[in-house]
């Protein structure tokens, strides 16, 4: 019997948890492992969805080698459609562990293709990634997403942050500066000076609310065309990404004179060894009218702050978006977050190098959500 | 002209630094050191390019040795044919 690609359902259920167990046994970190249920506690497929989750096994006789999750959204394209298009995600073979199962992986990504022709890939930890270097051979167009960063506590990030600390000098360094007052004083200098040569913003409101509702329309169908390509975040979609139900994360509105110019999501990210015990906060998503990006970040960096988080970080692909976070005191830093688009994706973006720059993409476009962002 | 077990070996002894003669139509991940899953994907792409062909799901699953992989190939251009 050949290995056949098909919808993972429950009764495929124990053969993926003994695929995880082989997973394990070979040595694979922990959370190296598929899902356990069939059905996707994230955005399950219903009737009348236009954004759905869909998990696929690779079954060879009766035995689970391999799985993949993938999105289904709609998408504004840069001449007006809206098309659904696939987010792969999540991909997992045995050929990891065992090299008899090399196959897996090519074929894996070959059915998404097939299922879904219009296919990106988000996230993915950085170029030296297996997943990443397949992607590159096969052709598909890609870029790094901006990474940036905005120190809320100096001192505390100086002492907890372990990226940085990479060398015995540079710990004693920075502990230095931290206990001594000077990192502080530097980086706030930095991100102060950022904030004071930006462009002064008339007076605007920030207000916190349990759904997105009709209020987001607009900002959507003024937003758009500002984007070459970007998640359909009409108000239908929005309260389909943000329920109520996802309580740890905060939905503002920004206003102005009584009107909805923007919106964002904050939220604190899950606990990362690489950041200590910082609490670190996420600019998940954000939209805005036309002229009104930096507003938006003011009030989601000013939620944040007022929630006590340590550190912000964000990824951002459109430039405007990109400009109006630098100047709110965000510094870039080095990005692992790529974005990866199919051949046929590719040739509706073309020219890929200066449509991307137009292109919104957040962190809340990749795997993370609900709480993993 | 070479036959087409000759032109997919000249592929793998590329992809996989091996002497072609060192490789037979059994050699298989099992055999061979590093054909993992990104070389697979590197011998699919490669025989793809080299025979004009697309390959389905169906027939990289197939393609489980160097002999599979050549009849796979076989069986695609007799098709086409």
């Amino acid at each position: 019997m050949p290995i056949v690609i098909q919808p993972y359902l429950p009764e495929h259920e124990p053969a993926v948890s003994e695929f995880n167990q082989r997973l394990r046994a070979g040595g694979e970190d922990e959370n190296m492992v598929f899902y356990r249920s069939a059905e996707p506690r994230w955005i399950p497929r219903k009737a009348d969805s236009r954004i759905y989750n869909e998990f696929f096994v690779a079954v060879d006789n009766g035995v689970v080698r391999g799985g993949y999750a993938l999105k289904t959204q709609e998408f504004l394209f840069p001449d007006g459609q809206v098309r659904s298009i696939g987010y792969y995600h999540h991909p997992l073979s045995e050929g990891i562990v065992n090299k008899a199962h090399a196959i897996v992986g090519t074929l894996l990504l070959r059915d998404a293709m097939q299922r879904s022709p219009l296919l990106y890939c988000l996230g993915m930890g950085g170029y030296e990634n297996p997943l990443p270097q397949m992607l590159v051979r096969m052709g598909w167009a890609h870029f790094l997403v901006p990474f940036f960063f905005h120190v809320l506590s100096p001192a505390k990030f100086l002492l907890q942050m372990q990226p940085l600390r990479t060398s015995a000098a540079r710990k004693i360094a920075m502990d230095m500066a931290a206990f001594s007052g000077g990192g502080w004083v530097g980086s706030k200098l930095f991100q102060s000076y950022r904030r004071i040569s930006a462009p002064r913003v008339s007076p605007f409101a920030v207000r916190e609310v349990q759904e997105f509702d009709g209020k987001a329309q607009p900002v959507w169908e003024q937003g758009k065309v500002t984007c070459s390509l970007t998640a359909v975040r009409d108000v239908d979609a929005l309260k389909v990404l943000y329920p109520t139900s996802e309580t740890h994360l905060t939905r503002i509105e920004v206003e102005r004179g009584g009107a909805t110019v923007g919106w964002a999501v904050v939220g604190e990210r899950r606990k990362d060894a690489k950041y200590g015990n910082l609490r670190v906060g996420s600019v998940v998503d954000c939209f805005a009218i036309p002229g009104e990006w930096l507003s938006v970040v003011r009030g989601a960096t000013d939620t944040l702050q007022k929630q006590n988080f340590d550190l912000i970080l964000t990824n951002q692909s459109h430039r405007e978006w990109d400009q109006a976070f630098r100047k709110t005191g965000y510094l870039s830093g080095p990005s692992n977050f790529l974005f990866a688009a199919s051949k046929p994706l590719a040739a509706l973006l073309d020219p890929f190098d200066q449509t991307k720059t137009r292109m919104h993409f957040t962190r809340a476009d990749g795997d993370g959500l609900p709480k993993n962002f | 002209m070479n036959s087409t077990f000759e032109q997919v070996q000249a592929i793998a002894s590329d992809i996989f630094g091996l002497p072609a003669g060192k490789i037979t139509a059994e050699s298989s991940p099992e055999t061979i050191e590093n054909w993992d899953s990104m070389q697979h994907l590197n011998l699919v792409l490669a025989v793809e390019e080299k025979f004009g062909v697309q390959l389905s799901p169906e027939d990289i699953e197939q393609m489980k040795n160097i002999g599979a992989v050549a009849a796979v190939v076989d069986k695609i251009q007799s098709a086409t044919r």
